[in-house]
Order: C-alpha cells, then sequence, then structure tokens
C-alpha cells in the first residue's frame, strides 16, 4: 500500500464528508453560472431597460448571491478540512513531511474541486434552461420569453471557478501550515466562542438597524436637495448601519436570547453550545439574513406589482379606451361597431371626446458636468393632453367644475402617478398659434382610465379649452373614444381592433410614450436635436404589435380590458421570471448555508453528545438540544431578513403617497403570504436537518 | 537515549501569557520504561507535546539519540517523527477507514516502503499484542484495549528510539489498561523498547522503571522502582500525597 492508496481508502471511508463538499462546490457553481446566464441572457436585457432600476436590483442581487455562494463554499471547504484534519494531523504527527503531505492535499483538493466545481458550472446553463422552461410551462409564455443566452457569461463562472480552487487549496495549505500538531489533530473539537456582549447591545442593534435604513432611503434626497447634484453610488455607504446592526441583533440572539428567561438553567446546554461555536454561526447568520431579505425582495416584487394592476383592471367602467391623433384616419365608431359585429359583439356606453395637445411652461432639472444639477424654468417644457371640463364630466360621469385660468391633472385613484404630472404649470400654448395662456395648477381629479405617464391628461375649463382650440391644427389634436361591448367579450375582437387602430395611423405617430412634439420644437428652436430622436433605447415599430416593447411604450397604446388582463403577464413576464429565479437563487444559497452551517455545528459537537450520552441524557433531551440550535440557525436570520423586507416593502407603500391603498394593501397581504409559504418550506428543510444530524450524532 | 535539559514553554490565552513549563530537566535510557505523573496542569503532556516536536518550545533542550531536535528544518523533523519517535494518543488516533492491519502500518506507508520485511513485522507485533484475530477489521468494530494495542503496535512498526505515550489507559478500564501496560512491558523485554509514558494511573506508572513527578511545570521528585509494583504504587501514592502538601519553594 502507498501514501496514495492509502488516500484513496480513506476517501472511500469518509465519502459523506467529500460528497458534502462537491455538493457545496457544485451548487455553488450551478447557481452563479445560472444566475450570470440569466443575468447575461440577451431575453432579459431586452426587456429590463439599460440603466434602470430593475438592472441595478438585478446586479445588487448578484452581488448578494456571489457573497452567499462564496461563503457557504468557504464553509463547505472548511467543515471538509475540519473533518479531515485528524487524519492530516497524524500523519504529520506519524512523520510524513509537510512537502509531501501538501502535494498530497493540493492535488486532492484542486482535483476535487475542479471536477466539482466544473460540473456545477456545465449544469448551470442547464439549469436555468429547465427553470424558465418550468415557468413558460406552467406560468405564463411568450415570444418574449423565448431564452437565449450570451454564452460570455461562462467567463463570470471560470472567474468564480477558479476562486473556488484557489480558496480550497489555501485553506489546505492553513492546516500545514500549523506548527502545533496537537491543534491539527484536535481541530475538530476547536471552539470560536462570540465576544461576550452586554445586554445593552441587543437594542443597539436595532437602533443601528432603522438608522442605518432610514439614513441610506434619506440621504440622495438630501444630497441633492443641499447639493443640487445626482446622488453618487458612495452614499450607499449609509446604508452601513443596517449591517451593523443586524449583526449585533443576531450576536445577541446567540449569546443572550430575546426572552427573559424564568429558569437559567432551561437550555443552558445548547445555549452554550452555541456561544462557543458562535463567531462562525453568527457571521452564517447574517448571511442567511441577508439573502433571505434578497429571497424576499425578489418574490415581493411579483405581487406588489401585479396586485394593483389586477385590482385597477377588474374596476375599469369602461372595457375599451383609445385614442388618436387628429391627423390620422383614426377609428370612428362606426368602423368600431363593424368590427365588433364580426365577433358577434355591439358596442354600448359610447362615449367620444376630443382633446388638445399643448404646450405647458414648467421647471426643468438641467444637467451639468459632475452629476450637478440645476433648475431652470422652460416655457415649453412639455405637451399635455387636455380635455374640457364638459368633455370629462361626460366621459366619468364625474361633475368637476373647473374654474378659468386654472387646470386638474388627472391621477389614478390612489394618487401615486403625480410625479410624472406638471403641477407646475403657469402658461399654456396654443402650438400653432403660440397663443398663451396663464394658468395655475388646481389639484388632482382621479380617473384611472385617463391616467397617462408621457405627459399626462388635464382638465381645463369649457372656456380656456374654447380659446386655445381656436387656430389649432388637427395635428394638435385627438380623439379619445370609450365603450363597453355586449356579449361575450373577446381577445380576437380586441386584437383585431388594436390592429385597425394602428393600420388607421398609416405612418403617423410610431413614436414611444415619452416623446414629447413641444419638448422637440423647443429644442429646435434652441438650435439642439431632440433627445427622442437620438435615444434608440425604446424603439417601437408598427411592424411587431405583439411585443412587448410595443404594447408598453407606444403614445397610443389603448387599454382593452382583456387584452390587458391577458398580456398583463406575457408583457411583464421576462420581469417577472427574473425576479422569482433571483427568489429562488437566494432561498437555495441560503437554506444551504443553514444547512451546512448545522453540519458544521453537529460535526464540532460531536463529543460533547456523548458525553452528555455517558451522563445520561436521553434520547429526547439530546434532540431537544440539537433542534434548539438547529432551529435558531434556521429561523432566526430568516424571520430577521424576512421581518426587515415586509417593514420596508409596508414603509415604501406608505412613503410613496403617506398613505396604505386598497391595492397595494392587497399587494401586501398577498406577500405576507408567500412569507408564510416560504416559512414552511424552510421549516421543512429544518425538520430534514434535525433528523439527520439526530441520525448523526445518536 | 534523550535528554531534556532546562525546558521552557508557555502558553499565551487572550493577553496572559501562561509559563507552563519552568525549566524541565530529565533523561532516559536505552531500555527504560518511565512515567511522568503530576496533577492536572502540571506540564505533563505539554512535556511529552515538546519532546515529540508536536509543539514548539521557547527555550531549552531536547536531545534524541545525540541529535537536537530544536532548530532543525521540516523535512528532518518530518524523518525523526517518523523513524526515531513512536507514538501513542490517549485517544488511539486510529484512522477509521483503515483496517486494524493497515493502520499498523502507516508509518511505513508514510515512508513508501511497505515490503514484506515490514508486513511480517506488522504480523509479530500483532501477534505479540494478541490481536492478530482483528487484522482485518475497522477501528469501529474493535474495542477500546485492541485499539490502544494496535496503536502501540504502530508505534513499534519502525523500531524507534523511544515510544512517547500521552496518557495510554486514559480511556479505558482497568482490564483494558492491564493489557496495554502488559503490551508496553513485552515491547521493552522482547524489542528492547525505550518508554515514555505520561500517565494520571498510578497503577498504570507501578510497572514503570521509574516515575517522574512533575508540579507546576517543574521536576518535583524522580522515583526509582525497587520493589515491587504493588509496593511501588503505595509509594507513588505517598510521594503524590506529599507533593500536593508541598510548597513551591521545595520544588528542586
Amino acid at each position: 500500500m502507498t501514501l496514495y492508496s492509502m488516500q484513496s481508502k480513506l476517501r472511500r471511508a469518509n465519502k459523506k464528508n467529500y460528497v458534502l463538499y462537491i455538493f457545496c462546490n457544485f451548487i455553488a457553481m450551478m447557481l452563479i453560472t445560472a444566475y450570470t446566464a440569466m443575468m447575461m441572457s440577451p431575453t432579459v436585457l431586452d426587456v429590463l431597460p439599460e440603466g434602470g432600476d430593475s438592472r441595478k436590483q438585478m446586479m445588487a442581487v448578484f452581488v448578494l448571491a456571489c457573497v452567499g455562494c462564496t461563503v457557504f463554499t468557504i464553509y463547505g471547504t472548511s467543515l471538509f478540512f475540519r473533518m479531515k484534519a485528524k487524519e492530516i494531523g497524524l500523519l504529520m504527527a506519524l512523520g510524513a513531511g509537510k512537502n509531501r503531505l501538501s502535494a498530497m492535499i493540493l492535488s486532492e483538493t484542486a482535483l476535487i474541486s475542479s471536477v466539482s466545481s466544473l460540473a456545477g458550472t456545465i449544469c448551470g446553463i442547464p439549469f436555468a434552461w429547465i427553470l424558465w422552461r418550468l415557468f413558460r410551462l406552467f406560468i405564463v409564455d411568450s415570444k418574449e420569453m423565448i431564452l437565449r443566452f450570451d454564452y460570455s457569461c461562462l467567463l463570470v463562472s471560470i472567474v468564480f471557478l477558479v476562486f473556488i480552487i484557489f480558496a480550497a487549496c489555501m485553506m489546505g495549505l492553513r492546516y500545514l501550515k500549523k506548527t502545533n500538531i496537537i491543534d491539527v489533530l484536535h481541530e475538530e473539537h476547536k471552539n470560536e466562542p462570540v465576544p461576550e456582549t452586554g445586554r445593552i447591545f441587543g437594542p443597539i442593534g436595532i437602533l443601528l438597524l432603522f438608522t442605518g435604513a432610514v439614513c441610506g432611503y434619506v440621504a440622495p434626497r438630501v444630497y441633492m436637495k443641499v447639493m443640487s447634484a445626482y446622488p453618487p453610488a458612495w452614499l450607499n455607504l449609509f446604508y452601513a448601519p443596517v449591517f451593523i446592526g443586524l449583526y449585533l441583533i443576531l450576536l445577541h440572539t446567540i449569546v443572550h436570547g430575546w426572552k427573559k428567561r424564568k429558569n437559567r438553567y432551561k437550555g443552558i446546554i445548547s445555549r452554550s453550545m452555541m456561544k462557543f461555536q458562535g463567531k462562525q454561526t453568527v457571521n452564517n447568520m447574517l448571511v442567511v439574513a441577508v439573502l433571505a431579505a434578497g429571497a424576499i425582495f425578489g418574490v415581493f416584487y411579483i405581487p406588489i406589482s401585479m396586485t394593483g394592476q389586477m385590482i385597477e383592471l377588474s374596476q375599469r367602467p369602461y372595457s375599451y379606451m383609445y385614442k388618436y391623433p387628429g391627423d390620422t384616419v383614426g377609428l370612428k365608431a362606426d368602423q368600431t361597431e363593424q368590427i365588433a359585429d364580426a365577433h358577434d359583439l355591439s358596442l354600448k356606453d359610447w362615449q367620444e371626446s376630443e382633446y388638445l395637445t399643448l404646450g405647458m411652461d414648467g421647471i426643468q432639472e438641467i444637467e451639468e458636468d459632475n452629476d450637478k444639477f440645476h433648475e431652470e424654468y422652460t416655457e415649453l417644457l412639455q405637451e399635455g393632453s387636455f380635455l374640457s371640463e364638459d368633455s370629462y364630466n361626460r366621459i366619468t360621469g364625474q361633475n368637476v367644475q373647473v374654474e378659468d385660468g386654472t387646470y386638474y391633472a388627472v391621477n389614478n385613484q390612489e394618487e401615486t402617478v403625480g410625479f410624472y404630472l406638471n403641477q407646475n404649470g403657469t402658461m399654456l400654448t396654443n402650438m400653432v398659434t403660440r397663443e398663451n395662456l396663464a394658468t395655475s395648477f388646481k389639484g388632482f381629479v382621479n380617473y384611472n382610465l385617463l391616467v397617462d405617464t408621457g405627459g399626462g391628461v388635464y382638465v381645463i375649463s369649457d372656456r380656456d379649452y374654447q380659446r386655445l382650440n381656436s387656430g389649432i391644427a388637427d395635428e394638435w389634436k385627438g380623439t379619445m373614444a370609450f365603450f363597453n361591448v355586449a356579449g361575450e367579450d373577446s381577445y380576437d375582437f380586441a386584437k383585431d381592433l388594436l390592429y385597425s387602430l394602428i393600420d388607421s395611423f398609416g405612418d403617423k405617430g410610431e413614436v414611444i410614450s415619452h416623446y414629447d412634439r413641444v419638448a422637440k420644437i423647443a429644442a429646435a428652436e434652441n438650435g439642439e436635436v431632440y433627445w427622442g430622436d437620438t435615444d434608440v433605447m425604446t424603439q417601437i415599430s408598427y411592424q411587431n404589435p405583439d411585443t412587448s416593447e410595443f404594447r408598453g411604450y407606444w403614445k397610443y397604446m389603448p387599454q382593452f380590458q382583456i387584452m390587458d388582463k391577458n398580456d398583463m403577464l406575457k408583457n411583464m413576464a421576462v420581469f417577472f421570471m427574473m425576479f422569482l429565479f433571483i427568489a429562488i437563487i437566494c432561498l437555495v444559497a441560503a437554506m444551504i448555508i443553514c444547512y451546512t452551517r448545522c453540519m458544521t455545528i453537529a460535526a464540532n459537537n460531536g463529543y460533547v453528545f456523548t458525553d452528555l450520552r455517558r451522563l445520561g441524557g436521553s434520547s429526547d433531551f439530546l434532540e431537544k438540544e440539537i433542534k434548539s440550535q438547529a432551529v435558531k440557525v434556521f429561523s432566526v436570520p430568516y424571520i430577521t431578513g424576512a421581518g426587515m423586507m415586509c417593514i420596508l416593502y409596508t414603509l415604501i407603500m406608505y412613503g410613496n403617497d403617506g398613505k396604505i391603498s386598497a391595492s397595494e394593501m392587497y399587494g401586501l397581504l398577498v406577500c405576507y403570504g408567500i412569507v408564510l409559504i416560504l416559512s414552511g418550506i424552510i421549516y421543512l428543510l429544518y425538520r430534514m436537518t434535525s433528523k439527520k444530524i439526530a441520525d448523526m450524532l445518536m | 537515549m534523550l535528554y531534556v535539559e532546562n525546558l521552557h514553554k508557555s502558553y499565551q490565552i487572550g493577553k496572559e501569557q501562561y509559563e507552563v513549563l519552568k525549566g524541565i530537566d530529565l533523561s532516559v535510557a536505552k531500555g527504560e520504561f518511565v512515567a511522568v505523573m503530576g496533577p492536572s496542569g502540571s506540564g505533563k503532556s505539554t512535556l511529552l507535546n515538546c519532546m515529540s516536536c508536536y509543539i514548539p518550545y521557547e527555550e531549552g533542550k531536547v536531545v534524541l539519540g545525540g541529535q537536537e531536535i530544536k532548530g532543525i528544518n521540516e523535512k528532518e523533523l518530518a524523518n525523526i517523527r517518523n523513524k526515531k519517535l513512536g507514538f501513542v494518543f490517549q485517544d488511539f488516533m486510529l484512522l477509521d477507514g483503515l483496517s486494524i492491519y493497515e493502520n499498523i502500518l502507516v508509518p511505513k506507508i508514510i515512508q513508501g516502503k511497505v515490503r514484506r520485511k515490514e508486513e511480517q513485522r506488522a504480523e509479530m507485533l500483532m501477534e505479540m499484542f494478541g490481536i492478530t484475530h482483528i487484522k482485518n477489521k475497522y477501528p469501529a468494530e474493535v474495542s477500546g484495549g485492541e485499539r490502544q494495542r494496535t496503536a502501540v503496535a504502530r508505534a513499534l512498526i519502525n523500531d524507534p528510539l523511544i515510544i512517547l505515550a500521552d496518557e495510554p489507559t486514559g480511556n479505558l478500564d482497568s482490564k483494558s489498561s492491564n493489557k496495554v501496560i502488559s503490551s508496553f512491558q513485552e515491547a521493552r523485554e522482547k524489542l528492547n523498547a525505550t518508554i515514555f509514558m505520561v500517565t494520571h494511573d498510578s497503577f498504570a506508572a507501578s510497572h514503570c522503571d521509574r516515575v517522574i513527578l512533575l508540579k507546576d511545570g517543574m521536576v518535583y521528585q524522580n522515583m526509582q522502582k525497587k520493589t515491587t509494583s504493588g509496593k511501588f504504587q503505595d509509594e507513588l501514592l505517598l510521594a503524590i500525597k506529599e507533593m500536593s502538601e508541598v510548597k513551591k519553594d521545595d520544588l528542586i
């Protein structure tokens, strides 16, 4: 028998140890590769706008997932070497030279790490594909969801793979560098006690957590106000107290716990065991809490975004609304009637109204160098669609009184889109005659179907409307039509109507919702090129009326209830699926960290359980001690992370407009429901892990 | 065979420095069976670990077979551990994945020299210590006493200059302890082995030629066995009792 054949025999005998190590590497690489493949997939990149918040969030969660995978890989590796330490130490004690051992350990570690990581990398892309396929099969499918990969994503995986192999080899060499062989031999029993902290650190942690959250949220706004500049990235450092606070909370949980104990001896063994292995447990819990928060963030995105839309859709007073500018043929009532006839439907509740597109003045943020900006009054700031008071009341059934020289902006019922509406206008301009009318913002009126986040819809008095209408050309006018259908509404009718509407535009109006003709004229008059004619970020085409881009960004996109309902999931599918994917990755990473941590605790405390058994500890008692430790590892970071996100989302909902609207409340309730379901999954894993530890120790 | 001169060793625990060995002097002759006894914290295991080159020490000399072990390079140190020293640990330290026979051969496997000659020696040692019948079993399948006798056989496979044993009977019942001590005695008689054993067990120590009593990191007494094991055990117990009453100033 040679040293190498002996090693291979020992490998076979300790295969559980190797399997856990291989599993950790495999999963880490598979998750990283799958995430990178999705993140860099043209399918996803085409949908998430460049420079948009969603991409930033996706990148932030990627960093989080990398940290999580790094942590559990390092833990898997340290657990592997801890279990191997006796073997290494004994060979050193019996005279194996460090050079020989180094060569042996390095070659073994490098081989196992490479093979397991490579297998994970190879499986990463099929894993992403299968997961995506399942989404398409069971949740939603659309043309945009056909998954395409950019294989340069593998470069990121290779960097991570090299890191894993390097970290594993370094960790192996660390044992060999130790001069004290007895330490290596007894590595399995080594304690990692947490610093003894006072009871005050728990409340300080909570305080820091909230202070960090508030400071991080408020700092960019304060910076913009004070410095008149866009907030730099380093302002995110204001969130740092969140992590310190989180660490202190977890530390307090391990050292003292939050319950006031009547009997100080109750649970003393499990508490002290956790305390003496606490350093890494607390670090692990911190990462798991952050990952759980990431998972909850990803999974909340869907209900928060969709619940409000679903409610709005189901409560529409008109099933159909469309508009067209006056210089196009457009769809008149009789043409729409004909199309409906072809689908065995008839129109009812028909309302039609003319509107004017006028220039509005206002205050604009002008970007300077070095991310600074200043505010500047602009006479021709933007366009707006203006309805007369009479038309608005007729369409909506409301009774709004508008004084001359004032205007109302049309907001949704929950008044969440006020940000997009001009609330500082002092002058309206007929863009043909250039006649101006002094005006002032009076407030909001609410009607969901008229909400337009492009230029906005406004209401002026009948008299002001007549004045501004005088001499205006057709291209600055438009028609809005609203109706319901008698008979069973059909998607095909909605689709036909959309196609007919597009046909009626000819080659006009092929622009995105934020394309502003007033701003274009103002730019031309200043000798500048209008950004809307240069930017290629969101291009739409009449050739592709079924794409998410077209339906999401066309300036004259109609609102057809049945089509919007059917298309909502499809249009947003990639968006939602990416966030669901993020949630799954974070959750899997968090659960694996919890699992490996519990296994480490079990491996390190094996001798304590042997002693407890010798002291007469029954199986029930030992099982209770195991469970009380495992439950902390699983529940504390999950409750902290999920709790943080629940509070954060609730605060954001409230902070948007100072209230929580009904649709927001429904969204939040769905989120809380999801948290409960995830809790169930975590609980199942906890039960499985506890059972495995019990089998291992008893 | 082995001598130790003015050996000092300290541990750093937190910010505190604890001196465990405070200038130990001792020697062991070829073929001698020596025990070291002393209360907990007296430095017995630390002394053994320093002599084994398992842990570094700050000051003093450990000379084995004429060669001082401090300052020699890593490769040579490994060679000394492998060829000149044999170790027996309290918790056996056998490799669970190898059979009893393979465990005995580990030092030879490390050398890369497992030929018929080495296999015959392993078989001879197993025969001598009565563990041939468990040759192909694994450590988890045999008793504590059998595991420790396997460890003794492993320590002897290279015919070392000295066997260093750290509380070899500490984890065993009295019957198994007797068998392990008998193994040492047999090794000394038949193989002329030199044994240096740290123990708490006065019965085990009473079978040695000489017992060194340690207290607070210094040698308290060097006791030569001049009588039967039973009487020597009584002498040891008396000396230990006296030692617990003596002040530090009286130490030699």
